[in-house]
């Protein structure tokens, strides 16, 4: 009797905490050398004057806040360059992400639906997973010889006399900013389908059955079963979809040959970015204002919008689980 | 014994010790690294060049667009003095946009001191194009770019009723004819030219003053608004197509299929932009004939600089030398690759040789006649360091007002912008 806690004792003593801890070192050495480090420079550069005329190195002079003044900047006519940019960046991943969401969304539940039980499913998701692999640039560029001036489509169409000759795919809003968003649809829907698949098959089986048995149909065993039990993986991947949207640059920049055409609405924040850092002025000093701010916008939205997702399902969740533990207390 | 023999090794070693010091031929590198915006002097470079044994020859090839080659270029040459000896750029190749730049800085080196000496037979402006403001020059140019209108002789036949040079230029020797027969080629279905930019250098070349003044102030010279003055004309009336210089759309016009009169451009325009016209199953070789056009103008060209730090400094004196003096291989090059070289002799040679024509992709018509009689006049003038970036950007910036998806205000102030973003020094009107 008195040798069992003495034992138990011994096994708790040893610690297998620490290999733990080993093998994640690598990965905190190079996260603190090439993303921690350079993200603080990053900051401290924001406020230098530091840039090139030709080859002649100007800076860098530490000027305060006077690079984010410069980015804040009205133009004669009243718009900010930054804000204009920032709205061309969310549309373009709004009109992205929606039906990126929703046939993700429709197409998990298929797959996993018992009742559809559909065959083929590893092609199904292969294949839908396919254009991910494909590097954003020459997506962007076949995109681009498709429907360029001499290109395929516009050929067709006014061969078939849908468009006459003048016609220009790049010369409309509506159309550069449907293809950039079409782009990344194509390219991230089949992603988003498969983590939502995962969270899916991570709901417990026994729960839809009973719902059914209930006599729920379809929808209501989507909205009240599926969908708030999936809440979690859910704004995971809103979140890491709205990251990479704020982040967009690939695509358009290939697309538009960094111009951003029509008239710059389909500039981004980060092709704004791009053109003083890569451009003739080596401007570290506005670039690097200019990741400061997108780097706090990231932070506050995905604050923002985890806060008001995840609400929810916390207070579903925590909810039994306090109920659990006074039980448990109860019993002891 | 023992003391000779100590007096004797200590001899010969001495004689070795002074022998080591003798001074030797500088050491030359086993690598060559060459920067370069694209593949037109690496072709002849391979070509015409004999490469010495067991030097390796290394090409770094960027594209010009958005400026990316001189990025590329000026993190190398800011890295220059820290490279490895193999690491370091030997030559580079700059364009007449931007030269300046380069030949004002000390990442360039006097060709005087690896013993190059410049020829009477160069070009004066090819000369002091690449030479700093003391007159040191850095670098030599192995073609001259005088440039012309070069027309597609069965239009102009259809339109103007001639495809005879001296006829054809009569009709067009001026802007107001020009467009007098762009109206003449619409009646008729053809357009005048195919890009809206296409006329750009023969009015920006004759600028009377720089981009940028010596206030930093950005300043349009009339003969860019001039330009266009011109290209809105043209747009609106449909004389010309809205393509950019280099887009496909543009240089689909060369195929025999085309309905474009006229372009616009040096000798390295028939390589480098007519392949089209060339194609052997759907091009017009033959259907072609040059004319000094409206006005005057020469575009481009590319200068081999030597960089400071070269450790191949036989090698740029050979390269230099090879393609500005080399007779054997700038005939060829005139005759084989449609050049226009560098060298006064040669270029004479064939103006006066009533035996010889391009037949490469003109009718026969001895062209270098009349690039001859156009280079005699280039000047060297009113150029900036930042001349790539605003011809490119104002083109680009207001292709989009001439494709009618912004207005005129809009587009300037697109560009200025644009200018502002990549040279934080411009001072640009309130945008």
């Amino acid at each position: 009797m008195k040798k069992q806690p003495e034992m138990q004792g011994r096994v708790k003593s040893i610690s297998y905490a620490k290999w733990g801890y080993i093998f994640i070192i690598p990965f905190f050495i190079v996260y603190i050398l090439f993303t921690l480090v350079p993200q603080f420079l990053t900051v401290y550069n924001s406020f230098f004057e530091n840039y090139r005329i030709g080859l002649t190195q100007v800076g860098p002079n530490y000027v305060g806040l006077e690079n984010y003044k410069a980015l804040f900047t009205p133009q004669s006519d009243g718009t900010i360059l930054i804000l204009k940019y920032t709205a061309n960046t969310f549309i373009l991943w709004i009109i992205g992400a929606i039906p990126q969401f929703v046939i993700a969304m429709l197409l998990a539940v298929f797959f996993t639906s018992g009742r559809l039980n559909i065959k083929g499913q590893g092609f199904f998701k292969t294949v839908i997973y396919m254009p991910n692999l494909i590097m954003a640039a020459a997506f962007s560029m076949l995109i681009y010889t498709l429907f360029s001036k001499v290109g395929p489509i516009q050929l067709f169409l006014e061969h078939q006399g849908i468009i006459d000759k003048t016609f220009d795919f790049f010369a409309y809003r509506v159309s550069v900013r449907g293809m950039i968003a079409f782009m990344n649809f194509i390219m991230w829907f089949g992603n988003t389908t498969i983590v939502l698949m995962a969270g899916i098959m991570g709901i417990d089986q026994s729960l839809f059955e009973s719902a059914t048995i209930d006599g729920a149909n379809a929808w209501q065993v989507f909205f009240k079963v599926t969908l708030p039990l999936l809440m979690p993986i859910f704004v995971y991947c809103f979140i890491t979809a709205m990251i990479g949207g704020i982040q967009m640059f690939d695509v358009p920049q290939v697309l538009t040959k960094g111009d951003g055409l029509p008239n710059e609405t389909t500039r981004t924040l980060v092709m704004y970015l791009n053109r003083y850092l890569s451009g003739a002025s080596r401007n570290y000093g506005a670039a690097g204002a200019i990741s400061v701010i997108i780097f706090i916008m990231t932070g506050v939205l995905g604050f923002v919008v985890y806060k008001m997702l995840a609400a929810q399902y916390q207070e579903k969740r925590s909810a039994p689980k306090y109920h659990r533990r006074r039980q448990r207390g109860e019993n002891a | 014994m023992k003391k000779l023999f100590t007096i004797l090794i200590v001899a010969l070693m001495l004689v070795s010790i002074v022998a080591c010091q003798k001074p030797k031929p500088a050491e030359q590198g086993k690598v060559f690294n060459i920067y370069a915006w694209n593949e037109e002097f690496k072709g002849f470079f391979e070509k015409y060049y004999k490469v010495p044994e067991g030097v390796t020859v290394n090409w770094i090839i960027n594209p010009s667009d958005n400026g990316v080659y001189q990025q590329k270029l000026d993190e190398a040459l800011l890295n220059q003095a820290n490279a490895a000896a193999d690491d370091k750029i030997d030559m580079f190749l700059a364009e007449a946009d931007y030269i300046g730049k380069y030949v004002e800085s000390d990442y360039t080196m006097d060709v005087t001191s690896f013993g190059f000496k410049n020829a009477s037979t160069q070009y004066e402006y090819t000369i002091k194009a690449a030479s700093d403001s003391k007159g040191v020059c850095k670098g030599v140019s192995f073609q001259c770019c005088p440039a012309a209108v070069i027309y597609r002789k069965s239009i102009a036949k259809d339109v103007l009723g001639t495809d005879v040079p001296e006829e054809v230029q009569a009709a067009i020797d001026s802007w107001e004819k020009f467009d007098a027969v762009a109206a003449q080629a619409k009646e008729k279905g053809y357009y005048m030219t195919a890009s809206f930019a296409e006329t750009f250098r023969a009015f920006s070349n004759n600028c009377t003053k720089p981009w940028v003044d010596e206030n930093n102030n950005l300043q349009f010279d009339d003969q860019i608004t001039a330009w266009i003055e011109q290209t809105e004309k043209y747009v609106q009336n449909g004389y010309t197509l809205t393509a950019g210089v280099w887009d496909q759309e543009k240089t689909n016009e060369m195929f025999a299929t085309g309905k474009t009169m006229c372009f616009f451009g040096p000798a390295w325009y028939y390589n480098f932009c007519m392949n089209n016209a060339m194609d052997p199953n759907d091009g017009c070789v033959g259907d072609w004939c040059i004319v000094k056009g409206p006005q005057a103008y020469f575009w481009g060209g590319t200068w081999l600089l030597a960089a400071t730090g070269s450790d191949n400094t036989e090698m740029l004196k050979d390269i230099f030398e090879t393609f500005t003096v080399n007779t054997d291989v700038l005939k060829s090059m005139v005759k084989d690759d449609n050049q226009y070289v560098n060298n006064t002799d040669v270029v004479k040679e064939f103006a006066e040789d009533p035996n010889y024509g391009n037949t490469n992709i003109l009718d026969g018509q001895n062209d270098i006649a009349v690039f001859y009689e156009l280079a005699k006049d280039i000047k060297w003038e009113n150029h900036t360091n930042y001349d790539q970036i605003l011809n490119e950007g104002l083109q680009n910036k207001l292709q989009e007002y001439f494709k009618g998806s912004v207005d005129k205000e809009t587009a300037m102030k697109n560009f200025y912008n644009y200018v502002k973003e990549q040279y934080n020094n411009i001072i640009v009107p309130e945008a």
